[in-house]
């Protein structure tokens, strides 16, 4: 065989192997990791909520599906469905606050309602507060 | 009420299984009435893998054109239920059903059970995306179920007036 076939065939071979490698990593990847994400805003709960509740629109179209570290006082904490555990952090008001859902509990010792806490994760919009999903604790 | 309700979905074919969790369900019930009302964002479901989550956002339900999802209904069987005893009642809600911008009215049997400090509700139902006028891409269709199992799991309180 020419030499130039075999480097030919050789080069199909590594392209195919690393395409398929792709395939095969991005069907199976995982929900991102956010510890190791960087924010694309830190902000104060209060000024979270307050720009969802000055504007909606404006507010999802920055943002929803963005990565946001949030901090707060913690107002309560709720066991959901899955391991996941709710935290409702403080805004300036009563009735809406920031909702953050970690999805693997296990990472949540020692937390008490008052405490302050920085959270990140990622905005999914408004419903009756600002809920922030997949998060993890900063500190 | 609660803003910490649960609401989850199961599909499963010989391929695989696919399951996604929303700890972010908002939801009242008024106990005089039997109203109940279900609110859900859905991009608040998380999925195993990343790619799911992002096919059912951005194909299947087009989470960035209808964000919501909303059931409006009521416990037709109220007096069967009492609010003021502890225990657990088989109730039937019927109620209009909102996803991806397909309103159905449908029926629902599960139970409410009356506890110290508050009201649990819990049922379970089938739904078939078809319905909803969600379209599964070929490539995937046998991947996922024709009908999906959904797993309603609400811890009431009473609404506290601060």
């Amino acid at each position: 065989m020419k030499l130039w076939i075999k480097i030919a065939l050789a080069t199909v071979m590594v392209f195919a192997v690393v395409g398929i490698g792709i395939g095969i990593y991005l069907f199976n990847l995982e929900a991102a990791d956010l510890r190791k994400a960087k924010p694309d805003f830190i902000i104060s709960a209060a000024d979270l909520q307050q720009a969802f509740e000055n504007n909606e629109v404006s507010a999802s179209a920055k943002f929803v599906n963005r990565i946001i570290e949030v901090s707060g006082n913690i107002e309560s904490i709720s066991i959901g469905e899955e391991n996941a555990l709710n935290l409702t952090l403080q805004t300036g008001s009563d009735l809406s606050s920031v909702i953050c859902t970690i999805p693997d509990a296990a990472s949540t010792v020692n937390l008490s309602t008052g405490n302050p806490i920085t959270v990140r994760g990622e905005c999914s919009g408004y419903l009756m507060d600002v809920l922030l999903n997949n998060c993890v604790i900063i500190k | 009420m609660t803003k910490n309700g649960y609401i989850g979905f199961f599909s499963h074919t010989p391929i695989e299984d696919i399951k996604a969790d929303n700890n972010q369900v908002a939801s009242v019930l008024d106990v005089s009435t039997g109203e109940i009302v279900f609110q859900v964002l859905i991009k608040s479901f998380h999925f195993e893998k990343a790619l799911m989550e992002q096919h059912f956002n951005e194909s299947f339900l087009e989470s960035d054109k209808f964000p919501r999802s909303t059931f409006k209904g009521r416990i037709v069987n109220l007096s069967m239920v009492d609010f003021n005893k502890n225990g657990e009642y088989e109730a039937t809600v019927r109620g209009d059903l909102n996803i991806h911008d397909v309103t159905r009215n449908i029926s629902v049997t599960g139970t409410v059970e009356v506890v110290p400090g508050g009201i649990n509700a819990n049922a379970k139902f089938n739904i078939a995306p078809e319905d909803y006028n969600i379209k599964i891409p070929s490539v995937v269709r046998e991947n996922i179920a024709k009908i999906i199992e959904v797993t309603i799991a609400i811890k009431y309180t009473a609404l506290e007036k601060k």
